[in-house]
């Protein structure tokens, strides 16, 4: 027990610093845990405040859960959910880090900061924003691209109504407004790395190539790994801003763009459950944990300094 | 070592104000002595309503204060919550338990049946028969009887215009400059030939405008609105059936269509949310929208052209109209005798009313004659919704409003014709799995159809073949079946 305090004391500093995220984290994810319980709840309204709302409404068992899989749309909203951010992972891996070893062979420091803060910019936009950027190039009458199809004579497009174009806008849109920001942390892993190792490189000769893929790429795995299995843990939640806004909420594009946080909001407007909508709530983080746990323990496997735990 | 002792107290001095203000957090609840609510010793009525936060709302409530603590013996805090945020805060706030006595809830802001079910609001038939007399001598019975949840009442509806009436709205500019024929125009296929010569003579107009809320008019009234099951105005026998599935929409929607594909509608109108562009440039020639007395000059007013309107349908009472503005008092109000009486004051003495809306007097507006009042600057600091703050026929005229306007609404309100499903309010909960697939059905396929985006004899079919599958006829028989009792009880 003293070595306990004593280790507490060594390392107060430290502790210190990590004291504000342990409070938030307290407060915002551990406290309200217990509050999952009113996913087995049907939830009213009880006088005495909200703990005893929640004590006092009725049990309801796994029914809360069953809007989710009841339907053809199930199938839909969980494939959507998963295939995007699979595609989100594994090309907003390849462009941040591309970018970030772009960003860092630059010779000028100034065109690299400039070019960074460019590509950060529209990680602050909010997806209503771009919602309306998407639009002034896909509007039916107005858009830019429409125009361009115009002059070359062709057929205008009806953009938000035909779901074969969405996949890749989506994405496209996405990796715009995030590769800015990705790529940050790996910048700043590479702006890390012992420059002696590519002075040593140099002297026996190897190409700027020869530097990234024997240097920078092993350098930054355990980076990479860390941030890809925080984003697996977050593969069933989808960035509703991004599925609702930039299609414009159109009907005609549901089979592409709904996703479970779409279809959990469109499904609760008019009934207001707050138990169903902490059911869908719950089914995301389990199954993200589940997948986070299963991913680490891969990792751990290959190569054990890489994994989260 | 100094340094650390400071660092310490650092730590301390922030723990304390932690602490400081979870205890402040959890505050609340105090006991209530025997003497309270006197004109000496008022108690404080917390009051949440819906709209633009203003300026003045202390200043003039510490005026409506004094009035109402030498009346009932009360005194009244009002908090104010933006438009866009109250239906989402109000849920936090009373899911919290936040004090609270007054709460505005309408169907379309902190919805009221629902919140009713839920437990959110007192019941008050007692207390509407104790102390709030005077507002059921006042106020139009259709609004109590329209507002009862499962046969009681929680919430006091505002006094104002009752049923509910679609209007076509003209932009007269443009009907004077082409020289259309607004007179016989009633039913969506008369619109064409109006239509039709905007889009030849002015191609830079849209002739028809409307966002993706529109929806057809059909004579049908919703059981639940915007979902597709309705009961036929006329009806006799009280079936619920599907929307879609009635000859007057499949009619409708094709006249949609055709206009869609004629380019009568905007291409985007199925993912437009609002037409305040539209309205502003002035470069559209019609639309639909629900109306009241004097409704033109309002909306010449606002718009800065002359509108002018014609009836596209009757006057119905529906429970939309009937619930469009009520102030419950709320499940944990500490003082519910007290919130009856301010609001049983609220919505018969026209003082209070008139301050409650129109600030003070002398400052935010003057009176310039019994029944009139002009505004005056400051009224910029205390500009508040009137239809959200009770009975409207006691508020003063403004000075372009004509003598007669309140009994121009009493009179509408007389022509109004009762929905056969009045006061019928569905109850979801054991269907609820069902409503959330036919809800995404619904976003799924409505806008496209309503605005004619889409082919209906493609998509049509579709539509109700998802909407069976998502589980619609298992919600329309539990709505049958609830409304079959509602029937048998009221004695239809």
């Amino acid at each position: 027990m003293g070595s306990f305090f004593k280790n507490i004391y060594r390392n107060k500093a430290l502790l210190f610093m990590v004291l504000p995220g342990a409070i938030w984290f307290f407060f915002f994810s551990y406290l309200p845990l217990a509050g999952t319980i009113v996913a087995f709840k049907e939830y009213r309204f009880s006088r005495h405040g909200f703990w005893a709302s929640i004590v006092r409404s009725e049990w309801v068992g796994w029914d809360n859960f069953k809007f989710l899989f009841s339907t053809d749309d199930a199938f839909t909203i969980t494939r959507n959910t998963l295939l995007y951010n699979i595609a989100f992972i594994v090309l907003g891996l390849v462009f941040a880090v591309l970018m970030a070893i772009i960003l860092s062979e630059l010779v000028s420091r100034k065109m690299s900061k400039i070019y960074q803060t460019g590509m950060f910019l529209p990680y602050f936009l909010s997806w209503v924003i771009v919602g309306y950027f998407v639009f002034s190039f896909l509007s039916m009458d107005r858009g830019l691209l429409n125009q361009i199809l115009g002059w070359f004579g062709m057929e205008r497009v009806q953009w938000y109504s035909d779901p074969k174009y969405w996949p890749y806008i989506l994405i496209l849109v996405n990796m715009w407004k995030m590769i800015g920001y990705n790529s940050v942390v790996y910048l700043a892993s590479i702006l890390g790395i012992d420059k002696s190792l590519y002075e040593a490189a140099m002297i026996d000769g190897a190409s700027k190539w020869q530097q990234i893929k024997g240097i920078t790429i092993p350098m930054l795995t355990p980076i990479m790994t860390i941030m890809t299995l925080l984003a697996v843990g977050k593969i069933f939640y989808a960035d509703f801003g991004l599925f609702y806004q930039v299609p414009r909420d159109s009907g005609t594009l549901y089979a592409v763009t709904n996703v479970i946080d779409t279809y959990v909001y469109r499904g609760l407007m008019t009934t207001g459950e707050i138990g169903m909508s902490a059911a869908a709530g719950l089914y995301q983080s389990v199954v993200g944990f589940v997948l986070v746990i299963f991913s680490n323990y891969i990792v751990r496997r290959v190569d054990r300094d890489s994994s989260l735990f | 070592m100094q340094s650390s002792k400071k660092r310490f107290s650092f730590v301390l001095a922030m723990l304390t104000a932690l602490a400081v203000v979870l205890a402040a957090c959890g505050g609340g609840g105090s006991a209530a002595p025997g003497d309270e609510g006197s004109a000496e010793k008022p108690v404080e009525l917390i009051w949440y309503t819906i709209g633009t936060p203003q300026k003045d709302v202390d200043k003039v409530m510490e005026e409506v204060s004094k009035y109402t603590a030498e009346k009932i013996g009360a005194t009244v805090t009002m908090k104010m919550i933006d438009w866009g945020d109250y239906q989402q805060k109000m849920q936090v706030l009373v899911a919290s338990g936040e004090p609270m006595d007054i709460i505005f809830t309408a169907s379309g802001g902190f919805d009221y049946v629902q919140n009713a079910r839920k437990g959110a609001f007192m019941e008050l038939d007692e207390l509407l028969d104790e102390y709030g007399k005077d507002i059921k001598d006042t106020i139009n019975p259709a609004f109590l009887e329209g507002s009862k949840v499962d046969g009681h009442n929680y919430a006091i509806p505002a006094n104002k215009e009752l049923p509910q009436q679609e209007v076509w709205r003209f932009n007269q500019n443009l009907v004077d400059e082409y020289g259309l024929d607004t007179s016989k125009v009633r039913s969506l296929d008369s619109l064409e030939p109006l239509l039709k010569t905007v889009k030849e003579k002015a191609p830079d107009i849209t002739p028809f405008a409307m966002d993706k809320n529109y929806v057809p008019y059909v004579p049908y009234d919703y059981v639940i609105q915007n979902l597709p099951m309705a009961v036929k105005l006329d009806t006799t026998d009280y079936q619920i059936v599907n929307i879609l599935d009635t000859p007057e929409m499949k009619e409708a929607l094709a006249t949609m269509h055709k206009y869609y594909q004629a380019g009568y509608v905007a291409p985007e109108a199925a993912t437009t949310g609002s037409t305040a562009d539209l309205g502003k440039s002035g470069k559209w020639l019609l639309d639909r929208a629900q109306t009241q007395p004097f409704a033109d000059n309002l909306w010449s007013q606002s718009n800065g052209y002359p509108i002018t309107s014609t009836p596209a349908s009757d006057a119905i009472i529906t429970n939309n109209s009937v619930q469009g503005s009520m102030m419950a008092i709320s499940a944990n109000s500490e003082y519910p005798e007290k919130a009856m009486q301010f609001l049983n004051l609220l919505n018969t003495d026209p003082v209070l009313r008139n301050m409650v809306d129109s600030g003070i007097e002398g400052t935010h507006y003057k009176k310039t004659a019994d029944n009139r009042l002009e505004n005056l600057d400051e009224s910029k600091n205390y500009d508040m919704p009137s239809y959200s703050l009770g009975n409207n026929m006691l508020l003063y005229l403004n000075p372009n409003d004509p003598e007669n306007k309140w009994d121009e609404f009493k009179t509408f309100n007389e022509s109004g014709v009762d929905s056969p499903i009045l006061s019928f309010n569905f109850d979801p909960k054991n269907v609820s799995t069902e409503m959330t697939a036919v809800q995404n059905v619904k976003e799924q396929f409505w806008s496209s159809l309503m605005t004619g985006t889409v082919d209906p004899d493609k998509y049509l079919p579709q539509a109700i073949e998802k909407f069976n599958q998502a589980g619609l006829e298992k919600v329309m028989a539990e709505a049958q079946s609830q409304l079959d009792a509602w029937k048998a009880e009221n004695g239809k």
